[in-house]
């Protein structure tokens, strides 16, 4: 028999902690920007990189630049 | 070479009748008149703070005003004197956004909650400012963690029932009104370029990389854009020569050399080629400012540029790229103050907003950032048979405070998603664009023309914003307060 309780998809995996009725109303204004977003999951872009770029040397840079 | 013509505005405001004032001026003029001896820092600091506390209770453009201005202007002074020369704007007062951080003033970042403090200490910005000699007259009002389009209670000097924009609405108004002759802005989807848009000034977000973001209250860490809200182009030019250079402590700042923009002034725009992207930028806008941005793309032409004309289909997911990007951006940055429940004391609209980051999800954000380096391509391909490209700044003008609609072509559209609908695409490619007044609408308020350049070429935005600046009497014309 398992004890462990279940796991909330709000608080434990989003994070919300919102009360459900300040949920609600952010849900709900999340309305318009999810429409936009749909857009976006439909599309294929598995050849893409994204824009971010991971740069080992950017500490070494910065440091070199103080002095 | 050929110039431009002189337009007559859709409906011209009316102008004031009096001789020529200070405020008039920007800060080229005033810089050179310092100079030569023939303006006192202290009159000019005087002459806006006058001003200030005789307009600001109609406009709230301004947070806090400095107590030690006039101090700084009298050491200005004495300096200039004895042929100390600080820098190019020696004894200048520049006003600078409440989200830049400032030694001797307080930055709130537009908030009000409790539990959430800034360092007194001057950001990079207010630094080189201060290097260049200017004197910082007053912190100016943002839209709260500069998450915003309406800066509340800031009013546009156009018409006090309507908003300045924002989230620099503060500068905007303050400029637009002659309260400073520049202010600092910041820009994560359009917060410099509207405010000026509808306020009838200039304002420039130069390329991502260009001027250092150290120090001011980040909101969105790779959509964030500093750059200044100016009465010209040249004062616009004179203070990129300030604010450009590399910043080891701005991680995203670049070390490249920096060109005086002071040079890209006063040249014709004959053998330059202007891009017209027909789709996004074209396809819902009020009447009155299509009809003022296809003039000034004809007045373009009349000078001599060529105007081509492309086409971006991807702008379509634009949207919802820097939608997933600023919301879990700003989510992650205010994380500590959701947990800790201070997020309740926001103003409404940011409290929403920052609560509803955390829907977005990684794959979102990540797929935004892919979307991006494609838009970034479709930019760069456009840039290799134009030099800049140019369309309205803005679909609309200044709306009336209190309202979240607006009809634009018989639609009704929130103020929200059509505000920044031209300006946003240019934080996600992080290309430099300004907007320069191009006219008036039928209630007699300003309209913005935006013109982009390629990475690191301000200089020839700045080229072709002046150009176009120097055949119009659009920033002559002033507000009737």
């Amino acid at each position: 028999m398992n004890d462990i309780p279940p796991l909330d998809p709000w608080t434990d995996v989003l994070g919300v902690e919102l009360d459900p009725e300040r949920r609600g109303i952010v849900l709900e204004a999340f309305r318009d920007v999810l429409a936009e977003i749909r857009k976006l999951r439909a599309l294929d872009l598995t050849e893409v990189h994204p824009c971010v770029i991971f740069e080992p040397s950017a500490p070494y840079r910065r440091l070199a630049g103080k002095t | 070479m050929r110039h431009l013509r002189a337009e007559r505005p859709v409906s011209p405001p009316r102008r004031q009748d009096v001789s020529r004032e200070l405020w008039q001026d920007g800060i080229v003029a005033h810089a050179r008149r310092i100079k030569a001896g023939k303006l006192s820092p202290v009159q000019l600091t005087q002459h806006y703070l006058d001003r200030i506390g005789r307009l600001d209770r109609k406009l709230s453009a301004f947070t806090h005003v400095s107590r030690s201005a006039l101090e700084t202007a009298a050491a200005a002074e004495k300096d200039i004197k004895a042929g100390r020369l600080r820098g190019p704007l020696h004894g200048v007062p520049i006003a600078i956004k409440d989200n830049y951080l400032t030694a001797d003033m307080p930055t709130t970042a537009g908030t009000t909650a409790p539990g959430i403090a800034f360092a007194r200490r001057d950001c990079a910005a207010a630094a080189r400012l201060r290097r260049a000699g200017a004197v910082l007259i007053g912190k100016t009002r943002t839209h709260e963690f500069a998450w915003g389009n309406v800066t509340h209670p800031a009013r546009n000097p156009w018409d006090l029932d309507r908003v300045p924009s924002g989230s620099s609405g503060g500068s905007g108004a303050a400029v637009a009104a002659g309260l400073c002759p520049a202010g600092m802005g910041s820009d994560t989807g359009g917060s410099i370029r509207m405010p000026a848009s509808v306020c009838g000034t200039v304002g420039i977000k130069p390329t991502f990389g260009r001027v250092s973001r150290e120090g001011i209250v980040p909101h969105s860490w790779s959509l964030d854009h500093p750059g200044p809200l100016t009465r010209s182009v040249a004062d616009a030019a004179l203070l990129m020569n300030v604010l450009a250079g590399y910043d080891p402590a701005d991680p995203a700042c670049q070390d490249r050399p920096v060109p005086d923009y002071a040079k890209a002034l006063g040249k014709p725009v004959d053998g330059l080629r202007v891009g017209v992207c027909r789709n996004h930028f074209f396809e819902r806008n009020d009447e009155d400012v299509e009809k003022a941005v296809e003039k000034a793309i004809s007045d373009l032409a009349s000078a001599g540029a060529s105007i081509h004309e492309f086409r971006i289909p991807r702008l379509e997911y634009g949207l919802a790229a820097i939608f997933a990007i600023e919301l879990a951006s700003s989510t992650a940055y205010h994380d500590v103050s959701l947990r800790e429940g201070r997020v309740a004391h926001y103003s409404p609209d940011v409290r929403t907003l920052v609560e509803m980051g955390r829907f977005v999800t990684a794959p979102d954000y990540l797929k935004a950032e892919q979307l991006r380096s494609l838009l970034m391509d479709d930019f760069r391909k456009a840039f290799e048979s134009v030099d800049v490209i140019v369309g309205p700044t803005m679909p609309i003008t200044a709306w009336k405070v209190g309202e979240w609609t607006v009809k634009v072509e018989d639609r009704d559209e929130s103020v929200l998603s059509a505000s920044w609908r031209f300006t946003f695409p240019y934080n996600l490619t992080g290309l430099p664009a300004i907007s320069v007044p191009c006219g008036f609408d039928r209630r007699g308020l300003p309209i913005g023309l935006q013109i982009a350049g390629r990475p690191f070429d301000e200089a020839t935005v700045l080229q072709v914003a002046d150009a176009y600046e120097r055949t119009h009497d659009w920033k002559d014309r002033t507000p009737p307060l």
